[in-house]
């Protein structure tokens, strides 16, 4: 027999906040989650070889770094936005908005210290300058490049299997694990009807099933790899 | 806590980056011996957890957020060694895929955010349930622990942060003197960095800890990784002492290794640098302007001095930092055994 | 007026994709029960996920109660909470509803938040638990209960906040016949008591007993 308060339909005029930690880390997961399946799928247009590009990006970030001639740094530059304006516009902004929120911090932090020693400015702007170019140059990398292209330029640079193998296994289970805790903070949302005194207990519920399951899911993985003939020669990976 | 592209010298992060390879030589070793065969897989779920931790919100005052890094978290679960792999590779991940700090400055990213802060975190942890009777002590010191440890750890992370930050003003000023990558010296970095962590990240991660840690322990308290790893031969304690003995001497060493570099710098440079500058020079400056510029610079000896000074005076706050936390935790653990022995 | 009108939705999940619902409309009166069945696919699931307010369609209207369900209404929580407290969603797979510590706190999380009194709390946990049976599981892990106990307390939970209209996603998938024809028992009352029932089943019993109009739903081509 049902309670007599479930028999009853009942008025209920809840506050009106709250909860904004779970819609912002939903929202931080499914542009995650969203990237990665970009991620997987997507062949660049510059059919360079992931290793080359790799080392490629590798030794533009560091002569950045290093550089200090305004011409050299504007060669960067310009080869760098050159390319990027050759993108569609959708694309392009999703390059460009982390770089531009990134430059615009650095602007930020070093506004004090342009105050301070106008003296500095010069090298204060260039940094700016510098952090904003470099991000834009990994953003087109991983936009361009599959992941399984990274993992094996990583592999023919020698990179020992185990690693690349556990990288491999981490973005998989980033991706089972991000879609277990956008379901948890979903149903969580739908029964958080009111004003939640124990926020930091669905924090921890969340963040403590998807643990639970992380070490079940690596269990599971091994006991597969187990049934599929693995005999623990991590080096033949 | 990711420090981005740029805003430490190429230099300073190759040095972070040498100073891990023996932190995760050691880690890779220690993880073999303690976690059972099916590790691999664990590594990479501890990855991933470690990455999705970083990337939640936790909720503070007022429905603001903010993030945690979780590092003393994952050790709590996973073992400080595995941790420091964890955490590496999802440090690796937010680099190259997320642009999420720097691949530069990937070595001192890891430094801090997979070497100090786990082992820290953990060790401080270790330290609170051994005073509250080992093992079998009561859950509150665990997570009481958990708690000190997390804040402990983060802070301390954030302070070696704020150093590689303030050194770079000291070591990477051009022929001007004008900074050339993060210009805020150690008397600014260090407040600036650690106002904000002792007040509010290094809180948020504590309560991110806990929460977590406290539902683990309650639903599957044989998952946490003093359970899962495989006995360690020698008693406790002695096992984390070269781990802080490394720790130790890799805080005194750091910042002379990065004053040697820097000094050498300085020394090619006379005539080095001015051989690259000239070579740029071809488009403006006058050849007689940058020797002026390298002759006005030359009270050089005082600067030196002065920076001497400076690095002098951190390793001796780094020093009376890490005695003063020894002598408390040694004190605490002495007002616990004191009332062990009254109840 | 309808409790949920549906005008001629369609929804994809990404722009290039085939639609998984096309022009669709349907209309439920309180008190309804009403019955979807369908090939795996058939779009079922992603209807209750719009009729919960988790996916919106491209084109097309939902009105619940006379009220347009959108994203930019149920950006405003007073909003969503409330239209929440009205539907309740058990999903197909109940392990993914679950996380909190035990059973007592998971099936105390949503009436926790309604501004009961102590005791009321109190007897709507308890009566839950009654509900299900689940008194001796009351302060186990959620996490570590078999599928069908799992079922079970997500149920619980969702009834717990005593919603009007609830969406039962494969609701007997998993359970023993004990527990399949209590449960049957239970939404019969649920029923009569005047509740909007709305599930997605392939068990012919449980629509006889229930009386439930069928509805069956096609993928579109």
């Amino acid at each position: 027999m049902i309670p007599a308060w479930m028999q009853k339909k009942e008025q209920f005029a809840p506050p009106g906040d709250g909860g904004a930690f779970a819609v912002r880390s939903l929202k931080a997961l499914g542009g995650l989650l969203a990237r990665v399946r970009v991620q997987r799928g997507r062949e660049g247009r510059l059919r360079l070889p992931a290793l080359w590009k790799l080392l490629l990006l590798l030794a533009l970030l560091l002569t950045l770094s290093l550089s200090r001639q305004p011409l050299l740094l504007l060669a960067l530059a310009a080869l760098v936005l050159g390319y990027a304006s050759t993108l569609p516009p959708g694309e392009l902004w999703s390059v460009l908005k982390p770089a531009l929120g990134a430059a615009v911090l650095a602007l930020l932090l070093l506004l004090p210290a342009m105050l301070l020693w106008p003296e500095g400015r010069g090298n204060n702007l260039i940094l700016a300058g510098k952090v904003f170019i470099s991000i834009i140059m990994v953003n087109l990398l991983n936009r361009h490049t599959p992941w399984n292209q990274i993992t094996r330029a990583l592999r023919q640079l020698h990179v020992p299997g185990v690693f690349v193998f556990v990288l491999d296994l981490t973005l998989k289970y980033i991706v089972l694990l991000g879609g277990l805790m956008v379901e948890l903070l979903t149903a969580r949302g739908l029964r958080a009807v009111g004003r939640d005194r124990h926020k930091y207990r669905s924090v921890g519920g969340v963040m403590g099933v998807t643990f639970l399951r992380s070490t079940e899911l690596s269990r599971q993985t091994w006991e597969a790899m187990c049934c599929r003939g693995f005999t623990e020669d991590y080096k033949g990976l | 806590m990711h420090i981005p592209e740029n805003y430490l010298s190429p230099v300073s992060c190759a040095v972070m980056g040498a100073a891990m390879i023996p932190v995760w030589i050691h880690a890779v070793k220690k993880t073999n011996e303690e976690l059972p065969k099916e590790k691999l897989p664990l590594l990479g779920a501890g990855a991933a957890f470690s990455f999705l931790a970083m990337m939640f919100n936790v909720p503070l005052v007022g429905g603001t957020t903010g993030h945690a890094v979780g590092g003393t978290l994952i050790a709590l679960l996973f073992g400080p060694n595995a941790a420091c792999i964890a955490v590496s590779v999802a440090l690796l991940l937010q680099a190259v895929i997320f642009g999420d700090g720097g691949i530069l400055a990937f070595g001192a990213n890891c430094f801090n955010m997979a070497f100090v802060l786990p082992y820290v975190g953990y060790f401080v942890y270790r330290l609170i349930v051994k005073a509250g009777d080992g093992e079998k002590a009561r859950s509150g010191f665990h997570l009481l622990g958990a708690a000190v440890g997390s804040y402990v750890g983060l802070n301390v992370a954030a302070f070696c942060c704020a150093v590689e930050f303030g050194l770079q003003p000291m070591l990477f000023r051009d022929a001007l003197g004008n900074a050339l990558y993060c210009p805020y010296d150690l008397s600014i970095a260090i407040p600036a960095m650690m106002l904000p962590h002792l007040a509010v990240a290094g809180l948020v991660e504590a309560a991110f800890t806990v929460a977590v840690f406290a539902l683990v322990r309650k639903t599957a308290p044989d998952l946490s990784y003093d359970r899962l790893r495989v006995e360690a031969p020698r008693p406790g304690g002695k096992r984390y002492l070269p781990i802080f003995a490394l720790i130790a001497v890799l805080i005194a060493a750091c910042p002379l290794g990065l004053l040697a570099t820097g000094t050498a710098w300085g020394e090619w440079g006379a005539d080095e640098i001015a051989e690259i500058v000239t070579n740029g020079k071809a488009l403006g400056y006058t050849p007689a302007g940058l020797e002026k510029g390298w002759s006005l610079n030359v009270p050089m000896p005082d600067y030196a001095l002065e920076g001497m000074n400076e690095v002098l005076a951190y390793i001796l706050s780094a020093v009376i930092g890490v005695a003063l936390l020894v002598i408390l935790f040694k004190l605490l653990s002495l007002v616990m055994r004191g009332r062990r022995n009254r109840a | 007026m309808a409790l949920i009108e549906l005008d001629n939705i369609t929804f994809s999940y990404a722009p290039q994709e085939p639609p998984v619902l096309r022009d669709f409309s349907m209309r439920v009166e309180t008190g309804d029960c009403l019955a979807l069945r369908g090939d795996n696919g058939a779009g079922k699931t992603t209807l209750f996920r719009v009729l919960n307010g988790l996916s919106f369609p491209q084109r097309g209207q939902y009105r619940f109660d006379g009220q347009e369900i959108t994203q930019a209404w149920l950006k405003k929580p007073a909003h969503a909470k409330a239209f929440h407290k009205r539907v309740g969603y058990l999903f197909q797979n109940p392990e993914l509803m679950l996380f909190n510590a035990t059973v007592r706190e998971e099936i105390a999380f949503g009436p926790r938040q309604m501004g009961l009194s102590k005791d009321e709390l109190q007897t709507r946990v308890e009566d839950c638990l009654a509900l299900f049976g689940l008194e001796a599981l009351a302060e186990k892990a959620p996490y570590h209960l078999s599928g069908g106990q799992k079922k079970k307390v997500a149920l619980a939970a969702v009834l717990a906040l005593n919603p009007e209209l609830l969406i039962l996603d494969e609701p007997l998938a998993g359970l023993d016949r004990g527990s399949r024809s209590q449960l049957t028992e239970l939404l019969e009352e649920l029923r009569q008591a005047g509740k909007t029932l709305l599930l997605a089943t392939h068990d012919d019993a449980l629509c006889r007993e229930l009386g439930a109009e069928l509805l069956e739903m096609t993928a579109p081509e």
